[in-house]
């Protein structure tokens, strides 16, 4: 996400402006500080980040190198048990799970970075307007939010996916399409309180437009909220996409997905329990590296929230 | 309770939730229409019977009229179709039975998610900063990342497999029905609520933590009260009006989660049926379904809607 953040310091305004971001500044400025003393305090959060950077190298390291490809059909015996060769054991085609756990990471962390990057490209525009403009824009945004909400998520998506065929591109639009009003239903809300601050006034008041006013006042000063959301997002999206592809309509075969490796660990279950608990694990271990982090950045940007 | 006001706020809803449905529906509808091939495309099938077929289920006729067909159907006789796979099955009938089924797994996921949340979250709250809520507030993150189809297997790894002994391995089979066994049905309803029971006590945790701080709960230590009667009467009944909130993405959330914790567990519910009409390109009752969901979710955030006016007397419509 390439935003800059730019605080609302106005430029040659009369002096009551001035005045009014005199104000806000120092208070800004020290959120972010204080935030970061904040989240460096919390021990999950901190374990939980080192695990994700891990998980992002394993996932890099997978596009050039993984123990063995993991599509190769037979590289020992099938349902084999984890051994030394084989770290997690095999699947049903006697394929290296290990391997395809590694490049299934890949596919977790495309599905749910991307998915986050198109619900901040769409949510939060669509926010913005809502909760500043409000009027007619603002009752249709709302109606068509509840109508979204009104609809079970994980219907939409299989049906999106049913319509469209199933391609990581797909599954990614098919989530957004579920998720977008988490979104902008949240912009909407802080755009609606923070237009009625003095400090939006005392920008709309020095002539700002609305672009400005948007991007450089409203914008910055929800940031905090945008980016929790964002990061609890992301295990949304992963826990979403392996719920499709472990209903066998998200990522295509031979692609590993660590939902459809449950999948197929499941049938079976009674004599190779190896198959569904690596996958299991793995996506726990992710959804739960996320939520820790979510759940600290979610303390240390709002201090009401300080245990 | 029951004002003129609140009445017509209920006529309200009920109107969009029509609405709602008759979207959703027409959606579906329409783009299951815009697929290529068509219903009877895989059996084969030529000439006469072929015809009479199509004709039967009206397929022959424009896409419009058969879009009319559809709704008038649905809106004044609540006819959702027939099956085109299994001949002759009404679908209406179909999806009530199993909605009826669905709700019975479903109540008792929502009663176990509600009672257990509850309780860890007041238990974590009364003790807040000791090790008990640190570990339940550990806990309740873990709980809820742990994807429902997770839980799933584990639960089956335990009891289906590891100790088969005990349970015969037969635990989750012939389950369902009206007068479905509540031995069997447990296990299904632990591992669709219990990543909601985590948000729940997460919830009740933060509310009740805001609600015991504040100036009536001390006068009613001051009047002597014993603890369980200040915590259970007066403090939880305002601790619960944020955890109200979340009940309608619950209930939805149970109710998509059974997609999945039916197709695992044999459960002959709706959720079962969604995945299997996917399967079977039984197009008709994918739409049945559709129209049955939307419906679904739209009364039970209606339901949600009037529960706040019973919890909190301040709330009116």
């Amino acid at each position: 996400m390439a935003v800059t953040t730019r605080f609302p310091v106005p430029g040659s305004g009369p002096a009551p402006v001035l005045q009014t971001g005199g104000m806000t500044l120092p208070a800004q400025a020290s959120l972010w500080s204080d935030a970061w003393r904040r989240l460096r305090r919390n021990r999950m959060a901190l374990i939980s980040t080192v695990f994700l950077v891990l998980l992002v190298a394993v996932a890099l390291i997978s596009t050039v190198w993984t123990p063995f490809r993991m599509s190769a059909i037979g590289v020992t015996e099938t349902y084999a048990p984890p051994s030394s060769a084989h770290l997690l054991g095999a699947d049903e085609l006697g394929r290296d799970i290990l391997s395809r756990l590694m490049v299934g990471a890949q596919v977790s962390l495309i599905v749910g970075v991307g998915t986050q990057l198109l619900v901040l490209a769409i949510g939060v525009p669509i926010g913005l307007l809502a909760g500043y403009y409000r009027g007619p824009l603002d009752s249709v945004v709302t109606f068509v939010i509840s109508v979204f909400y009104g609809i079970p998520d994980v219907l939409v998506a299989m049906i999106m996916v049913f319509l469209l065929g199933p391609s990581l591109a797909n599954i990614i639009i098919a989530i957004v399409a579920t998720r977008w009003m988490d979104m902008a239903r949240l912009v909407r809300g802080q755009a609606m309180s923070l237009r009625e601050r003095e400090f939006v006034e005392a920008g709309r008041a020095a002539g700002a437009r609305p672009p400005r006013m948007l991007f450089g006042h409203i914008l910055p000063n929800a940031l905090g909220p945008i980016i929790v959301q964002a990061t609890l997002g992301v295990p949304a999206a992963i826990l979403f996409e392996a719920f499709l592809s472990f209903l066998g309509v998200g990522v295509q075969p031979p692609t590993p997905s660590w939902g459809s490796m449950a999948s197929e660990g499941v049938a079976a279950i009674q004599y190779a329990p190896h198959m569904v608990i690596a996958p299991s694990i793995a996506l726990s271990l992710t959804l739960m590296a996320f939520n820790f982090l979510g759940d600290g950045l979610r303390d240390a940007l709002d201090p009401r929230s300080r245990r | 309770m029951i004002t003129r006001g609140m009445l017509a706020y209920i006529a309200q809803r009920i109107v969009l939730i029509g609405f709602t449905v008759l979207v959703v529906s027409s959606i579906v509808f329409l783009g299951i229409h815009r697929l290529p091939g068509d219903a009877l495309f895989s059996e084969k099938l030529r000439g006469s019977a072929y015809t009479a077929l199509l004709h039967h289920y009206g397929l022959d006729q424009p896409l419009y009229v058969q879009y009319k067909d559809f709704v008038v159907g649905v809106v004044t006789r609540g006819d959702l179709g027939e099956s085109l796979v299994n001949r002759g099955l009404k679908i209406t009938p179909l999806v009530v039975h199993e909605l009826g089924v669905s709700a019975e797994v479903g109540g008792l996921a929502l009663i176990f998610t509600i009672g257990l949340g509850l309780v860890l979250g007041v238990f974590a709250a009364v003790r807040q900063n000791t090790w008990l809520d640190y570990l339940l507030t550990t806990t309740s993150v873990i709980g809820y990342s742990m994807p429902n189809f997770v839980i799933a297997a584990f639960l089956i790894l335990l009891f289906g497999v590891w100790l088969q002994n005990v349970t015969g391995g037969t635990f989750y089979y012939q389950l369902g029905g009206w007068k479905g066994d509540l031995g069997q049905m447990w296990l299904p309803a632990f591992a669709l609520g219990f990543p909601y029971a985590s948000i729940v006590a997460r919830l009740t945790r933060a509310s009740m933590l805001e609600v015991i701080r504040q100036d009536y709960i001390r006068t009613a230590r001051a009047k002597g009260l014993h603890e369980s009667v200040i915590l259970i009467r007066h403090a939880l009944r305002n601790a619960l009006i944020p955890v109200i909130t979340i009940l309608g993405p619950l209930v939805i959330g149970i109710i998509t989660g059974s997609v999945v914790i039916e197709n695992f567990f044999g459960i002959p519910g709706l959720g079962h049926e969604f995945a299997q009409s996917i399967l079977n390109r039984d197009y008709a009752i994918v739409i049945g379904v559709f129209t049955m969901y939307a419906a679904l979710v739209g009364a039970a955030n209606l339901m949600v809607d009037l529960a706040y006016v019973v919890i909190d007397p301040r709330i009116r419509y």
